[in-house]
């Protein structure tokens, strides 16, 4: 059940992130501006806020697939649903434990995500100003890992 | 630039995303998850010798927590304890996990107390693959009472 747009219009709009789970792109400690109106999940590339599943804790991926796309999985593949997502970290464990972070938790280990959990699509940092600007894109744009 | 305390609180975001998991701490045991089973099998015993409506309520209600901790422990080894270099050691290792998760499901539902016993069982052949991987020199803090 999605939240309603007087809702969503209500924010949130910034986000601080404090783990390392999308390093080098962003780091702990950045302060981002998301669009928490975003009902779908944006186009691949694009960071994302979500409700994590089960967990239900705020997280932020990048998305490496949607709907109806094929996603490599344990040697075979999935099918996405339309309202599904595959979202991924940009760090692998040695990047996130070099900015004191556990291994990254993704799509990988909790499969894909309904579109009910999207939260915002992530703009641009605006904190700390030496880093303002555009998020960089991430390392799955060219394919994703099997 | 200085900034004052009221123009930081202003400019931080009141949403933060936290990591999963912030420091991986390398203790894994399949303890954890036999502990659960046990209390699981425990359970169909009493529920079948207490014929006690509330009683067997109450049973039913637990099995479910404690099945729901099990296949949170089996998560946990399988995702972050095992590697694929494990695989060599324990060629059906992902097989393995996979009807385990599936055995816990099925604990969930039955009063057999065979299906228990099962999920012991497949819990000690974790075990086995934890310990022929090097588990309890490498992932147990030393000096533990054995």
């Amino acid at each position: 059940m999605g939240r309603s747009l007087r809702d969503r219009l209500g924010g949130p709009w910034r986000v601080a992130v404090t783990e390392g789970s999308m390093v080098p792109a962003i780091l702990p400690g950045d302060w981002l501006v998301m669009s928490p109106l975003a009902t779908r999940w944006p186009r691949r590339g694009a960071v994302v806020v979500f409700r994590e599943p089960l967990a239900g804790s705020l997280a932020i991926k990048r998305v490496a697939a949607r709907g109806g796309d094929r996603v490599p999985y344990a040697g075979g593949f999935l099918v996405l649903d339309t309202e599904e997502a595959w979202l991924l970290s940009d760090a692998d464990e040695k990047a996130s434990a070099s900015v004191g972070s556990g291994p990254p938790v993704d799509s990988q280990r909790y499969g894909p995500v309904e579109a009910d959990a999207l939260v915002g699509h992530v703009l641009f940092r605006y904190w700390p100003p030496s880093r303002m600007g555009r998020i960089p894109p991430g390392p799955h744009h060219e394919g994703l890992p099997a | 630039m200085l900034l004052t305390n009221a123009v930081l609180r202003f400019l931080s975001p009141k949403a933060v995303v936290r990591a999963h998991c912030d420091l991986p701490c390398g203790v894994y045991d399949p303890e954890q998850a036999r502990i659960e089973a046990e209390s699981c099998y425990k359970i169909v015993e009493k529920y079948a010798a207490n014929e006690d409506t509330a009683y067997r309520t109450r049973a039913i209600h637990i099995k479910e927590e404690r099945a729901d901790l099990v296949k949170h422990h089996l998560d946990v080894l399988w995702h972050d304890y095992f590697k694929p270099e494990h695989l060599e050691k324990v060629p059906n290792l992902h097989d393995l996990f996979w009807q385990a998760n599936k055995q816990v499901s099925k604990v969930k539902a039955s009063t057999d107390l065979a299906d228990a016993k099962r999920l012991l069982e497949l819990i000690d052949e974790v075990d086995a693959a934890w310990k022929v991987t090097g588990g309890a020199e490498k992932t147990r803090v030393a000096g533990r009472p054995g």
